[in-house]
């Protein structure tokens, strides 16, 4: 009786056993389990957050280096989708769905909304208006695909030799295009107005995800409108006109950002950040109170020069030009220093940024022959 | 049978406790670990940061040579703009270039012939522990000294970010 009864205690202290170390087991492999996933979580965003990092230090170092162009091996990235984005002036980039972002409020950056590339472009060109305000970098990649139509020769002519190594093409015709491929973005360029949206989306496009079709037309000497496929036809993105604020001639920057921007919206937000500068360099020309026409700055200089020197035979000439003519250095610096601050504000004002520029450009000429330039 | 079972208690206790100390060795090990490789990480940033501002300071519009629409002179500073270029940094410091050059002190000296030090930016980090810095050699540009001819000098930029 005794023995039967302890061998069922024994039965019961064995099974309990079984049981205590199966719960203890599966506590001890969740506590594990759970420290994997976690440290898979927090592998991921470093990662993400590294690659941001080292980004934003390759394109501040192709930003500031002008005229250069960098193509960027992604290697390993290749399968990651970056997305830039630009709003109220300050543009940020990442990788989508991961957390880690860099945000930028100084630095333009033109680039499609997303890139998913085995090649990332960077190509940094300087904005003047019309002396140097900043570099604008542009980024493309190689599954960026541009397509040239329209009739301006120069202007096809210029571009195509200066995005040597981009993916790009130029078209007599729009149907011409055959462009293939499931991660290819694809943009056309009209740079006379005559093919976009009048002729449709293109055959070979038709199949092409909406948001991967877009187009930039040039509808003026200085003006644009952004197109977007929807469907089996054009969808204009901006409401009015973009306006390209540039004294023109080669290599004109805000052209160049345009026909690499997204879109509309982010085009003008990275403009903006191009405008506050030229305010902020203004000064550093014409000092702060330029504006109602008191002179500081290097202006300050070179007047207090002049004034010192009555001796020198062309003191009166140079002088006059800085502060006298119609069209004097003083003038046009406070004028600019004005618009620019209006243009941060309200984009019509800035229009009159390019009279002025070119204006300022001529003096700045003429002061060159036998003066002090002012840039 | 209480003998017995006060033994395997104390062996129970003795496994719980060298159990325990391990997993302290181990968090003492990994918590090391994580503040050596911080503070090379730190390390690693800011000497990107100095490269970063240095390069930054060398292409600045508000400093670089320029002769209208020809590209501007690389490693030169404009003397003309410099001279009065910390008034401008200042009034837009809090609003513009303290995103440009975060915590940072940039200055230039002049080396030759002159040995005069012009302060461009200053922005120390409250409790700064330390300062990298980089020197980058350059020519000072002054229209208003040469004879026809622009005079240039030379010096080198002093760029230190704080941590």
């Amino acid at each position: 009786m005794n023995r039967y009864r302890k061998s069922k205690k024994a039965q019961i202290e064995l099974t309990f056993n079984w049981i205590y170390i199966l719960i203890a087991g599966a506590v001890i492999m969740l506590f594990f389990v759970g420290i994997v996933v976690k440290q898979k979580t927090v592998s991921e965003e470093k990662l993400s957050g590294e690659v941001v990092r080292i980004l934003e230090s390759i394109l501040a170092g192709a930003g500031v280096s002008e005229k250069t162009k960098n193509p960027i091996y992604m290697g390993g990235l290749a399968d990651y989708t970056f997305y830039f984005e630009c709003e109220n002036e300050v543009s940020n980039f990442g990788i989508k769905g991961k957390p880690a972002k860099a945000e930028n409020s100084i630095d333009p950056v033109f680039a499609p909304k997303e890139i998913k590339t085995t090649k990332m472009l960077l190509w940094s060109l300087p904005y003047k208006l019309p002396f140097k305000v900043m570099d604008f970098l542009i980024v493309s990649s190689s599954n960026n695909k541009y397509y040239l139509v329209g009739n301006d020769a120069d202007f096809v002519e210029e571009f195509m030799n200066l995005t040597d190594g981009f993916n790009r093409e130029y078209l007599f015709n729009l149907d011409e295009i055959s462009a293939k491929g499931e991660s290819l973005q694809v943009r056309v360029i009209d740079v006379d107005g005559t093919n976009v949206p009048a002729k449709g989306i293109p055959e070979a496009l038709i199949n092409f995800d909406d948001d991967k079709v877009s187009a930039i037309v040039f509808t003026g000497k200085s003006q644009v409108d952004f197109y977007q496929k929807k469907g089996s036809s054009w969808s204009k993105l901006n409401k009015n006109p973009v306006r390209i604020i540039s004294i023109g001639g080669e290599r004109d920057a805000a052209k160049y950002a345009a026909i690499f921007s997204g879109d509309d919206q982010t085009y003008q937000c990275n403009m903006k950040k191009a405008f506050k500068r030229l305010t902020i360099l203004t000064e550093v020309y014409g000092g702060e109170g330029i504006g109602q026409l008191e002179i500081g700055g290097k202006l300050k200089e070179i007047v207090d020069y002049y004034q010192e020197r009555p001796e020198l035979s062309l003191s009166n000439d140079c002088l006059n030009q800085l502060t006298v003519y119609d069209n004097n250095v003083m003038n046009l610096l406070g004028d600019l220093k004005s618009t620019a601050s209006a243009c941060e504000l309200d984009e019509d004002s800035c229009v009159e940024l390019m009279n002025i520029a070119n204006d300022l450009k001529k003096v700045n000429n003429d002061l060159r022959l036998n003066c002090i330039k002012l840039y | 049978m209480n003998k017995k079972g006060q033994i395997r208690m104390s062996e129970t206790i003795a496994v719980l406790f060298i159990f325990f100390v391990l997993i302290l060795f181990g968090l003492v090990f990994y918590s090391k670990y994580q503040t050596v490789a911080l503070k090379e990480k730190q390390e690693e940033l800011l000497a990107n940061r100095a490269i970063e501002t240095t390069l930054r300071t060398l292409f600045l519009p508000e400093l670089i040579c320029s002769d209208g629409e020809t590209e501007p002179e690389d490693n030169c500073f404009d003397m003309l703009k410099l001279r009065l270029l910390n008034e401008t940094l200042q009034r837009n410091l809090d609003d513009y270039y303290f995103e440009l050059f975060s915590y940072a002190k940039i200055e230039v000296q002049e080396v030759y012939p002159g040995n005069a030090t012009y302060l461009l930016y200053d922005k120390p980090k409250p409790n700064f522990k330390s300062r990298e810095s980089t020197y980058f050699v350059i020519t000072l540009r002054d229209e208003l000294i040469g004879k026809g001819e622009a005079s240039n000098s030379f010096g080198y930029v002093k760029v230190g970010v704080y941590s």
